[in-house]
């Protein structure tokens, strides 16, 4: 049974046909990259394969389990969680307090729990790993600042950490360095690094940026036109004819 | 903003003992009709605070005062027809407006903003002409008369307590106000509370962080129906009588009033509003016809211009307070 | 039903739909162009027969001069509600809608000061006697509003398709930011349909004073029948608000003949909820609501 897959995925919008037949694997704690020039269909299939989009035929599949077709707190639930590449956060919570909401999943949400607070191990619990999860990514200083005054990198750290909350098995990130500056990115790199080599937790990413993608993904699966291009290592994608064909038009081959 | 334990300052035990210790003394203090008033006064904080457990999340409703009404209907007919003493009648009451909150809830889920807040006009309106229509069990426009007073025991009996005495009424509401406050606040203060402001927030997140929305809003109406039954139950077992005059359009527009005028963001906000709407509705009782007049620019002046209601003032007669006493805030 | 009820009820509910048409086709516009609310349109309703009771009952002026001149009175108001209420909380749908509320508690009291509130105001019955057809009696008076609703609706779809600033309403309604780059001002928009949805209320209202209790309350009821209206026509759409209100009025007529005018209300209240299940957008329109 394979870990995550996408098979024979379509999605059109009316007239529009996004993504095409595109079969995906992943295996896991895979760190995989998902690109392709600009109108290949990228963000669709991300938004389909997160669940926020039905596809209009075939499947997505989760250990075993269709996942495609449900609702994207069903999704998190068994374990695969989003990001954002617009600020997504609680303004007027603190970073702490983003995170510890995060950790819904692992709560107790009762109501019984809310006014009689029998439960407050569990809660003691989650304060403790939200602190842990926060320290993982750097952003002790901001733990106590308002989410709304981070700056833009910090917040994009603050989505991931809020996705990491979940204690996600696979974690789709959503041009995870988007609008990023050298530095940032290279933090962001690191920290997704660490995710999966100290965490364990499975990655799939998409992402505009080249360099970023060679650098972090075992594995790059490349769309165009709505289907699935080329699929391998960084190497071999980098000199994949058709591959840079479609980025640079057929007119150029670069050898 | 999450903390779970109350450390509340000195700024605020301070008017809070005052009040308490008003509230105590009142039956000593204040006629028995302004007694009355007061009970009244007390049903509507209840009201007006379930009101703004559900605005928590961004929904707004125009039914939540006929849910106070299924309520008082539900009591009047249990205590009434089925002779149910008050202690087993009101929680029934207010499981039944629970049921009630919840049937609305299923369909309105569906919808978010003006949608939500006309289709939960028109339900409400709905189930008030359910009252008006069926004379069995509702009674028709003349409604539910001669609700059993709420008593315990027998008269000769040492422990007998006869609601119907004002003073013993109003003690009763008093307790059953504490108790809600106390039960809102903590549960507006809890992960549940807090995953409801987060809604309101950012819906989209909160779904991908696995926080089902549908079904939390559907919980939060519930909930805030809960709340609405007992202030029902109290209102039927205040008045005696009730009928479907008694849940017209315009006491939703003034639960509306009370809850814009205070504010929603913090808990406090729909208090304060009770309290300065109770007050100006008292003052202005010698110009009667004019009320309804003064009512509606007050509506308009603060929907225009200080939309977030009187609590965000607060803060500015806080730190006035401070720098006159020169108090340090412990919180 | 008898057949002579049948035709007696066809013709009360073609009465009763011209008139929820005419109160309902400005509150569609009103919303449609900028999402404006009005929780206060029956009182422009209740402003409009009070026009027709000072005017034709205390001054004396004919009626229809009256009916006529509580168009141009009750939009100045409709324009009154969109600078003070509507304009400052433009992009609040909620905070317009009960700004409004406390317009009505406002209107309702200057009105019952100055006319008195528990005493129906009756205005006398201009046009008298009834036609009879078919064995089936209709007053005069009420049938009147059939050709007075056909003639307002009609040039308000004339004005709205081939006048220029009835293009420019449409077009802020379809989409307001290319309406703005076309040049269109939004507020000239807004106090516009305001102004058309006043007067359409108004003289609804006006037409209506001879036949229904003059008194400051009187705008309730319609307020409510109008949001109905429109909700199952399709917030946005004025054609929407014609066919909802003829289907809603016969529904009304039909139930209220067959058992009483409450299981009539509780009635169109399911419709418009079975409407709203099976298509939200409302009959005729695209915008959900």
């Amino acid at each position: 049974m394979s870990f995550f897959s996408v098979k024979k995925l379509s999605k059109s919008f009316g007239g529009l046909q996004a993504n095409h037949m595109i079969d995906l694997e992943v295996e896991k704690g895979e760190i995989r990259g998902v690109i392709g020039p600009n109108g290949a269909g990228k963000t669709t299939f991300f938004n389909v394969v997160s669940g926020f989009y039905a596809p209009s035929s075939g499947t997505v599949e989760f250990k075993g389990q269709v996942i495609s077709g449900l609702s994207s707190s069903k999704i998190a639930k068994m374990g695969v969680v989003r990001t954002f590449q617009r600020p997504a956060l609680f303004p007027d919570f603190t970073v702490l307090e983003n995170v510890v909401v995060a950790r819904h999943l692992n709560a107790d949400a009762s109501l019984m729990n809310a006014i009689f607070r029998h439960n407050n191990k569990a809660e003691a619990g989650n304060l403790k790993r939200a602190k842990e999860i926060i320290d993982f990514l750097g952003l002790e200083q901001e733990q106590d600042n308002l989410a709304a005054n981070l700056s833009h990198g910090h917040q994009r750290v603050l989505g991931v950490a809020m996705a990491l909350a979940t204690e996600p098995e696979l974690l789709m990130l959503d041009e995870p360095v988007a609008g990023m500056n050298s530095g940032e990115k290279a933090i962001m790199v690191d920290h997704v690094k660490k995710i999966r080599d100290d965490w364990g937790i499975t990655i799939l990413l998409v992402e505009h940026d080249m360099k970023t993608v060679m650098n972090l993904c075992d594995k790059i699966t490349v769309l165009d036109f709505g289907e699935k291009l080329a699929e391998g290592l960084p190497e071999e994608i980098i000199h994949n004819k058709k591959v840079i064909e479609a980025y640079l038009g057929a007119d150029e081959i670069v050898a | 903003m999450l903390k779970s334990s109350s450390g509340f300052s000195i700024q605020f035990w301070l008017p809070v003992s005052a009040i308490f210790v008003f509230l105590g003394m009142a039956p000593q203090i204040v006629s028995a009709y302004r007694l009355e008033l007061l009970t009244i006064f007390l049903i509507n904080v209840i009201l007006a605070q379930s009101y703004r457990l559900m605005t928590t999340t961004g929904d707004w409703t125009l039914c939540h005062y006929i849910l106070m009404g299924v309520g008082a209907y539900a009591t009047g007919i249990l205590a009434k027809k089925f002779g149910i003493p008050f202690y087993m009648a009101m929680p029934l009451a207010a499981m039944i407006t629970v049921g009630v909150s919840f049937l609305f809830a299923v369909p309105l889920s569906r919808t978010i903003g003006f949608a939500f807040f006309i289709a939960s006009f028109a339900l409400g309106e709905f189930v008030r002409h359910v009252w008006l229509k069926f004379h069995n069990p509702f009674g028709g426009a003349r409604g539910v008369n001669g609700i059993p007073k709420l008593e315990i025991g027998q008269s000769g009996d040492w422990y007998f307590i006869d609601f119907w005495e004002p003073t013993n009424f109003y003690f009763f509401t008093l307790i059953f106000t504490v108790v809600v406050l106390v039960i809102l606040y903590r549960i507006d203060r809890s992960r549940i509370g807090n995953a409801w402001k987060a809604i309101y927030a950012d819906s989209e997140l909160c779904e991908s962080i696995g926080i089902n929305v549908a079904r939390a809003r559907i919980m939060v109406f519930c909930v805030a129906g809960f709340f609405a039954g007992i202030a029902g139950s109290l209102m039927a077992y205040l008045i005696g009588s009730i009928d479907p005059h008694n849940f017209e359009m315009v006491e939703m527009v003034y639960l509306i009033i009370w809850v814009v005028v205070g504010g929603v963001k913090t808990f406090w906000g729909a208090l304060i509003g009770v309290i300065s709407m109770s007050l100006v509705f008292e003052l202005t009782r010698p110009l009667e016809e004019w009320r309804p007049l003064l009512f509606g620019v007050i509506l308009i002046v603060f929907l225009v211009y200080m939309p977030g209601g009187l609590e965000t003032i607060i803060p500015r007669f806080k730190s006035f307070f401070v720098d006159l006493f020169g108090k340090k805030e412990i919180s | 039903m008898g057949i002579e009820t049948l035709i007696q009820s066809f013709a009360n509910a073609l009465v009763l739909g011209s008139i929820y048409a005419m109160v309902a086709v400005g509150l569609a516009l009103a919303f449609g162009v900028m999402q404006m609310a009005n929780f206060a349109h029956g009182e422009l309703f209740m402003a409009g027969a009070y026009v027709v009771y000072v005017l034709y009952s205390l001054v004396g002026l004919p009626f229809f001069i009256a009916v006529i001149a509580a168009f141009p009175i009750v939009a100045m108001l409709g324009v009154l509600f969109e600078r003070a209420i509507f304009r400052p909380t433009r992009g609040n749908v909620l905070a317009g809608f009960m700004a409004t509320a406390g317009a009505s508690f406002i209107m309702q009291v200057l009105v019952g000061q100055q006319w008195g509130v528990g005493l129906m105001r009756s205005v006398p019955v201009p046009y008298k006697g009834s036609a009879e057809f078919l064995g089936v009696a209709v007053s005069w008076q009420r049938l009147a509003i059939i050709p007075a609703t056909i003639i307002m609706v009609g040039g308000l779809w004339f004005f709205l398709k081939k006048i220029k600033a009835g293009k420019a309403l449409r077009a802020c309604a379809q989409d307001t930011e290319a309406a703005v780059l076309q040049g269109i001002s939004i507020n000239k928009m807004t106090v516009l349909a305001m102004f058309l949805s006043g007067g359409f209320a108004g003289v609804g209202g006006a037409l209506m004073a001879p036949i229904i209790p003059v008194t400051p309350y009187m705008g309730h009821v319609y307020a409510v029948t109008a949001f109905i209206v429109v909700i199952v026509g399709g917030m946005a759409s004025i054609e929407g608000a014609v066919l909802a209100a003829f289907i809603l009025g016969f529904i009304h007529t039909f139930v209220s003949t067959l058992y009483d005018s409450v299981t009539a209300t509780m009635v169109g209240v399911l419709f418009m909820a079975v409407v709203l299940i099976v298509k939200p957008t409302g009959l005729l329109g695209h915008v959900k609501v």
